[in-house]
């Protein structure tokens, strides 16, 4: 069964329509990325999936969606975002809170850790895997505003791994990074993904290419064409899929 | 299975917490805006029956106030006070207080123009009163030399288009209406200037560029092309300060004083204001009732400028 | 003669700003700045000079002792210093978890077509007239506070409707909308990417609004001292019920008090018959207005401190 099933979802904006029914299984242990030029909706399908989308008062929903074959309309949201954590396009740490209290604030609030002392493991296991931990263990306390672009991403990385997350949302996470930063992201999706379920949006075919098991093509609100990846960029079914990927579509 | 138990309970809980909570912030912010309509009602209900008491709307309005033996009287001096030393201090308030927001607004890189701008963050929170006694002291001060070699010859010579100018111009007691407007026009000033400098400031850069470019000289850029962008701003400022200025009482009390005659400018001045201020702390019940009365035309003519300046913003 | 120059000086020299605005604006406009610069100086030189007297036959001594014996001209405003401390107190206290209440109401619990509606009640409740306030406060909240108080204590804590908590609790109500209108800003200015992140955490709503409030942790301390400046300054709904007690210091709430704007509001028409009381009143004025400043330049400093 798939991790993740989306079915005949569709999403408007008030009277703009931006996802006009779409059908999608992401499988479980794997990176999927949804890719597509501006505007396709991808941000919009990702923000579904952990029901971010009800911050936007605008924005109608309608259509099913399953994670390990429950209704995700029909959980408690907090449960819902303790298993399907988000990393966004612009890190966005909170600004005035210390890097330490960044990673904690999520564990603390759902009462997910016991003491101090577990606190402080889960914290630092988090940095680890971020590969921030060595940069920032001797200014935990430092207000998070203060790190470089790259060190902000990673630091939102911790945040979302300190979950322990079975999924693992993207929103363009290496768009606002340099190449050294964003290989090393993509370093680290290749490795998480052992797991957990990513999700990756991307407007950059290449990384789709270089990065993910399974790749859909979204283009005005509707998914062309999914599958392997690699089918999809030396086989492309369809005509628009192959014009994005070979950069001829934007 | 009791992790699971637990997980839940712990949700339940925070959703608790979280309803409580929201519940609490909204009580209070509705327990900020209740006074309101406690104040509004209070006033009303006591002040309309307290003017029909009094002789009805028009009489009110015109008629001299009640001494405490009276049981009919109006606001009629103290109303036209209120009136002339208002729309004064207004037009200063905006005269003065436009040009300056455009200063402080747009020509912030000049160190006096922080030095201006600091100047006006003080004094737009200034304790009426003091500005009030300001104006006193410099009135005290003046008075004398400001008759003499001014005022006395001024008014002789244009003695000859009537009677009528001396309720205008002339020698100035000590306590007079041009005090009081003086002293509230120092209270709108800042008001109307920190309105209209942020409004130049949340122009956009572009359009600002534009806009000199446009224009030429500086006076046609920032007067004529920006107009549209800041006018709607500046408006509201001028509308809201003249609302504001209408109710003050603390900058009138040692300037326009109060009077309860119709007499010259140039004498102690009556304001709606400083009746209420001194008819409410009688024992009268006569009195009592006409400070309601005042109250009541008072809040409409606020209310009214209130509701136009926001209908228009 | 320096009252004379400076009042016959002003009109033209504001037609002169006027004038230079058309033909040289720049020049024009500064103009307009000095006489604001200016208009402070002259405030704070008139007032040392009329204070002047009384600081020099008594020292700083007017503002450390409780007295108001106008017969034997000896002046002393501590009382109203502590007034003024103790109404502000009480005040801010109420006032806060109001404006609190406001901003948080405004931007995270009402509907969006009711916020424009709520948000003008409250700035009405600024633009009010004081007076009407102080009649209000004099014929309503007095008494219905008096009976309030005493049926919670029991007994007769309040002996009268006039007292400085009756005062402190007028003032919450008017400097409320001070507060709050900053704390909305500042709210307001929260940025959507932060909002997301508080929320993909799993922030309940209530939650969130306590993370939010912490990162415009500024504009609450900026709204605050705003606040404290206003209920610090207020003097004619103060006066009107803050019961007139000139010569006894108190610290309890429940009695009546005086504080330094409404010891000069109720002393002043007597100034004119003794030598010292208006150089006392004056040094009172400028004690508040030294708080008053002291108070807003650290409230404008906290806010822009917090606009990196």
């Amino acid at each position: 069964m798939a991790k993740i099933e989306l079915k005949d979802l569709r999403v408007s904006f008030g009277a703009s329509p931006v996802i006009t029914g779409v059908n999608l299984s992401i499988p479980d242990r794997s990176i999927t990325a949804l890719m597509g030029p501006s505007g396709s909706g991808k941000s919009t399908i990702l923000r579904v999936l952990n029901r971010l989308i009800e911050l936007y008062p605008e924005a109608k929903v309608s259509g099913e969606v399953y994670l390990d074959g429950q209704n995700i309309f029909d959980m408690n949201v907090l449960e819902l975002r303790r298993r399907v954590q988000m990393i966004f396009q612009i890190p966005n740490p909170i600004p005035n809170l210390s890097i330490f209290e960044n990673v904690a604030l999520g564990l603390k609030l759902n009462r997910l850790v016991k003491g101090r002392k577990e606190l402080f493991e889960r914290v630092k296991s988090a940095l680890e895997k971020a590969q921030l931990w060595d940069d920032v263990k001797n200014r935990l306390d430092m207000p998070a505003g203060k790190l470089s672009g790259g060190q902000q991403q990673r630091l939102c990385v911790a945040r979302a791994l300190a979950f322990e997350p079975e999924v693992l949302l993207a929103d363009e996470p290496t768009a606002n990074l340099d190449p050294e930063n964003t290989a090393k992201l993509e370093a680290l999706f290749l490795s998480l993904k052992k797991e957990m379920t990513i999700v990756l949006v991307t407007h950059y075919p290449p990384q789709a290419a270089r990065v993910s098991d399974y790749v859909a093509f979204l283009y005005k609100g509707q998914i062309v064409e999914w599958g392997p990846t690699k089918d999809i960029f030396t086989k492309p079914r369809h005509e628009l899929t192959e014009k994005y990927v070979t950069g001829r579509l934007y | 299975m009791t992790a699971e138990r637990k997980v839940e309970d712990i949700t339940a809980k925070r959703m608790l917490i979280n309803w409580l909570g929201l519940g609490l912030f909204a009580l209070l912010g509705v327990a900020a805006v209740v006074p309101l309509f406690l104040i509004i009602g209070d006033v009303y209900i006591k002040g309309i029956d307290a003017i029909n008491r009094l002789g009805g709307l028009w009489h009110f309005l015109t008629e001299l106030p009640p001494t405490p033996v009276d049981e009919r009287g109006g606001i009629g001096p103290m109303l036209v006070g209120t009136l002339y030393m208002t729309a004064l201090g207004a037009l200063f308030g905006i005269a003065v207080g436009f040009p300056l927001g455009v200063y402080i607004g747009e020509m912030r890189r000049e160190k006096f123009a922080n030095v201006a701008r600091a100047g006006v963050n003080i004094l737009v929170e200034f304790p009426t009163i003091v500005v009030g006694l300001f104006v006193y002291a410099v009135m005290s001060l003046a008075k004398e030399d400001l008759n003499k070699y001014l005022l006395d010859p001024l008014s002789k010579a244009l003695s000859p288009l009537g009677g009528w100018i001396t309720q205008f111009i002339g020698p100035l007691d000590g306590f007079n209406a041009y005090a009081g407007a003086a002293a509230l026009s120092i209270i709108m000033i800042p008001y109307v200037a920190l309105i209209t400098a942020s409004a130049y400031a949340s122009i956009e850069q572009p359009l600002r560029e534009a806009a000199y470019a446009i224009g030429g000289r500086d006076f046609n850029a920032l007067f004529v092309v920006l107009r549209k962008a800041v006018s709607r701003a500046v408006v509201t400022a001028a509308l809201l300060g003249t609302a504001k200025i209408a109710g003050e009482t603390a900058p009138l009390l040692f300037t326009a004083f109060g009077n309860t005659y119709y007499a010259p400018f140039t004498g102690p001045t009556g304001a709606v204001s400083l009746w209420i201020w001194y008819a409410a702390q009688t024992p009268y019940d006569v009195l009592i009732a006409s400070a309601y009365g005042a109250a009541a035309v008072l809040l409409t003519i606020i209310l009214i400028i209130f509701i136009v300046a926001r209908i228009r913003g | 003669m320096l009252g004379f120059l400076l009042v016959v000086l002003l009109i033209p020299y504001l037609i002169a700003a006027y004038g230079l605005l058309f033909v040289k604006l720049r020049w024009g406009l500064r103009l307009f700045g000095a006489f604001i610069v200016a208009t402070i100086g002259l405030l704070t030189a008139m007032f040392l000079v009329e204070a002047y007297p009384i600081i020099a036959r008594d020292g700083v001594a007017v503002f450390l002792q409780t007295r108001w014996d106008p017969v034997r001209e000896s002046y002393g405003v501590l009382q109203a210093l502590a007034g003024t401390v103790l109404t502000s107190a009480v005040a801010m206290a109420l006032a806060m978890p109001m404006a609190l209440g406001v901003a948080v109401t405004i931007n995270e619990i009402l509907p969006a077509r009711w916020r424009g509606v709520f948000g003008s009640l409250v700035d009405l409740t600024a633009t009010m007239p004081t007076v009407i306030y102080g009649l209000w406060g004099l014929f309503v909240l007095g008494p219905t506070l008096q009976s309030l108080v005493n049926a919670l204590a029991g007994s007769t804590v309040m002996t009268t409707p006039y007292t400085l908590f009756t005062a402190g609790v007028l003032l919450a109500i008017m400097i409320t909308p001070y507060a709050a209108a900053v704390i909305r800003e500042g709210y307001s200015l929260v940025p959507k990417p932060v909002e997301e992140a508080i929320y993909a955490i799993g922030a309940t709503r209530f939650e969130a609004v306590l993370i939010k409030l912490r990162y415009v942790r500024n504009y609450i301390i900026g709204g605050f001292f705003l606040a404290l400046g206003r209920a610090m300054g207020e003097t004619v709904a103060v006066a009107m019920v803050v019961g007139g007690n000139f010569a006894k210091f108190t610290t309890n709430i429940f009695e009546s008090g005086i504080t330094i704007s409404s010891l000069i509001a109720l002393q002043f028409p007597n100034a004119a018959s003794y030598q010292y009381m208006a150089p006392a009143l004056f040094a009172a004025a400028l004690l508040l207005t030294l708080f008053g400043l002291a108070i807003n330049a650290v409230a404008i400093y906290i806010i822009q401190r917090g606009q990196i």
